[in-house]
This record gives structure tokens, C-alpha cells and sequence, in this order.
């Protein structure tokens, strides 16, 4: 079991998604056995005790299905050729969604605990190390210290990755911004006033050129419309946004979404 | 078996227990032990957890994760232990509809199949 051991711890610590595909019946005569078993990563086999080519390859292409819907299911096959019937379990792993946290301030302290709890996996990025550090988010996957729109670039962003903008100064925001505005990230929420927001959208407008359905798609002001007054309100406000987004909610959000 | 109101337990947390788990499961395997690994394929009805969640034995019947509580955990520990014991994997049935030992109103009412896997360190995969 060394190998696939290794593989599975290997596939949590980096945040992939796997499927893990185990023989639970068999028919006579089909070369399989209850507790063979098939580890799918990335639509390639990582390792496979199921030996029967042909119902590997059914095996793998059944796996991608599942992990398309997101559901561990059990799924009646027949081996190809034998035409002995089996049962094999589909264990989906799906990959976590990640919270990026631009800006390590008073707001991010709560927003990264509670992120946590949740269940993303957290990066936390900043300029300033005495703010972005281990003793202040010893919770966190990642902690970042450098030029945060220069971060930003490099960071993989998906449709699971969810951004939020909660800088020192509205013209950190605005910078960070513009970096990833183009991104196809699943939600990016910026932090700020009304009138600052207005104006920084009509800069983009205006001297970027980037078009509404664009920056319509900024939750700014940021978060759910709770009427919030603490750093620890301000953070839960947020991330009801982020899971209203990702699971497909109808709160209202400040930004009239 | 244990009492009513573990049939609910905080998602979020068991999930935070299987994502240790195999760290756990790498441990015993390094010193040499055989493991049961047990995950819901299938439920029917009302059941604590969803088809693939899982739970770890060892061979004193100590227990890493959780496939809901009271609710048949028991059944599936003492099927586990034989398991270890036979190194042989067995589909397991449980019946939450006529669990006698825990004549609560907590009883979760459904069905589900448990694949009970024995692991060790020199089995291929």
C-alpha cells in the first residue's frame, strides 16, 4: 500500500483532485478482485492494482464523469472482452477552493480563521511582514510577503479560486486589481466606500478601457448586507459572500448583487 | 454502542480528520500493521453520512474518522476487526432501522453498504 499511501497524502497536501476507484464485487472469470483498486489524478492512472487494461480505461473515463458532478457513487461495469460484471466505487476527492487574502490587516486575522473552518485552503499576502507572518495566522496554507500585485501574477488562479481585495490603502486595492480583473477567477471582492469604488471603476473605464460586464463582476463594496460594525463582522460578511457565490445563494450583497 | 445525538456530527471537522488520515494510516503501515479501512458506498434512506465517508481501524478497535456515530460504527468496528484478522475486504450492510441497542428517537432509519478494506505496508498498490 506504500505507493498509494504516499499519492493520497500527496494529492491533499497539494490541493488536487483525485478520484480513487476500488473493486467492491466481482463476478468469476473477469481477473478482478473485491479491493483492487485504481488511484486517477489529473486523467492519468497514478497507480493501479486493477491489471485488466480494458476496464482501466472504462475506469478512468467513468472516474472523470464523477469528478465532473462532484459525487462518490458506486457504479455498476462490465469488464470489457470477459463480460464479467463488477461493482466499483468511485471516491471523488475534489480540489479545495483557495482564498487568496490580499492585505494582512485587522479584517484578515478572522477572515483566515474562519476560511479555515470552512474549509479553503488560505493564502495570505502582504507587503509588510511584521503584519503577514505565522504568529498572526498560524492557520493559514500559505503566507506571502513581497509586492502584492507582483504576487498576484504569479499565483494560479482558477474558477475555484476566490480573491479578496483588503489592502491598507484603496490604491494598493486598485493595483491588485487590475492584475486579476482579467482573471478567471470564481469571485474577486474589493474593500472600500462607495464614492473610492465609483471612482476607481471609472478609471478603468476610462483609461483601461475594460468593459462593463467586466467590472460588473467585482463584488465592491464588499460582502453581505448585515449591517456590519466590527473587523470580525466585517470578515464573516465576506466569506457568506464567497460561499453565496460559490454555492449559488440570493442574499443581497452591498454591491447590489 | 453510543448514545443518541451522534448521528449529526460537524461535517467540517470530520472532513478535517480525513484530511489527516492518511497521515495516520502511513504511520501504522510503517510499523507494521494491518488497517481496515471502511467507506460508505452506498445509503439508502436517512443515514448519518454520505456514501464515501470513511473510517480507519486498527487492530485494538481504535477508531481515526467517522461514518456517523452510534448509528452502526459498532457493527462495523467488530466486521473490521475479523477483517485485519483475515486480511480478506467484506461488504457490510447496515441496518439503522432495527438497531435494538439504541432504542432512542435518535435512530437515523436507513440502510448502508460499507466496503471494508484490510491495508498493509507490502500489499501492491
Amino acid at each position: 500500500m506504500d505507493s498509494l499511501v504516499d499519492e493520497l497524502i500527496k494529492i491533499r497536501e497539494q490541493g488536487s483532485a483525485a478520484v480513487m476507484a476500488t473493486v467492491i464485487e466481482a463476478a468469476e472469470g473477469g481477473r478482478v478482485r473485491p479491493g483492487d483498486k485504481c488511484l486517477i489524478r489529473d486523467g492519468r492512472v497514478q497507480t493501479a492494482t486493477i491489471r485488466h487494461e480494458g476496464l482501466l480505461r472504462a475506469v478512468v473515463q467513468e472516474a472523470e464523469a464523477r469528478l465532473k458532478e462532484e459525487k462518490s457513487k458506486l457504479v455498476p461495469l462490465e469488464v470489457p472482452d470477459a463480460g464479467a460484471k463488477v461493482e466499483i466505487f468511485f471516491e471523488v476527492m475534489p480540489s479545495p477552493p483557495r482564498l487568496i487574502v490580499v492585505g494582512a490587516g485587522h479584517i484578515a486575522v478572522p477572515l483566515v480563521k474562519f476560511a479555515k473552518i470552512v474549509d479553503f485552503r488560505v493564502s495570505v499576502l502582504d507587503d509588510r511582514m511584521l503584519f503577514a507572518n505565522r504568529e498572526r495566522f498560524p492557520e493559514a496554507d500559505e503566507i506571502l510577503v513581497g509586492d502584492m500585485a507582483a504576487m498576484l501574477k504569479g499565483l494560479p488562479i482558477t474558477s475555484s479560486t476566490y480573491i479578496v481585495l483588503i489592502t491598507r490603502g484603496h490604491k494598493y486595492d486598485e493595483l491588485c486589481l487590475r492584475e486579476i480583473i482579467h482573471s478567471p477567477a470564481g469571485y474577486i471582492g474589493m474593500i472600500g466606500s462607495r464614492r473610492r469604488i465609483k471612482a476607481c471603476f471609472q478609471r478603468f473605464r476610462e483609461e483601461e478601457k475594460i468593459g462593463e460586464e467586466i467590472i460588473q463582476k467585482v463584488y465592491a463594496p464588499i460582502g453581505l448586507d448585515i449591517n456590519t460594525e466590527t473587523p470580525e463582522e466585517i470578515a464573516l460578511s465576506i466569506l457568506a459572500e464567497i460561499i453565496k457565490v460559490r454555492r449559488g445563494g440570493k442574499a443581497r450583497s452591498l454591491s447590489g448583487k | 454502542m453510543a448514545g443518541p445525538g451522534t448521528c449529526h456530527e460537524d461535517t467540517a471537522s470530520e472532513r478535517k480528520q480525513t484530511e489527516s488520515i492518511y497521515h495516520q494510516v502511513k504511520e501504522f503501515l510503517d510499523k507494521g500493521e494491518t488497517l481496515a479501512v471502511a467507506t460508505i458506498v452506498s445509503t439508502r434512506g436517512s443515514t448519518p453520512r454520505e456514501a464515501g465517508a470513511k473510517m480507519v481501524v486498527t487492530a485494538w478497535g481504535e477508531m481515526l474518522g467517522t461514518i456517523g456515530g452510534g448509528c452502526g460504527e459498532a457493527d462495523v468496528k467488530r466486521e473490521a476487526i475479523e477483517v485485519i484478522r483475515t486480511r480478506k475486504p467484506r461488504l457490510v450492510r447496515v441496518d439503522l432501522l432495527d438497531d435494538i441497542s439504541s432504542d432512542s428517537p435518535a435512530v437515523c432509519g436507513g440502510i448502508m453498504n460499507v466496503f471494508i478494506d484490510p491495508w498493509w505496508k507490502e500489499k501492491e498498490g
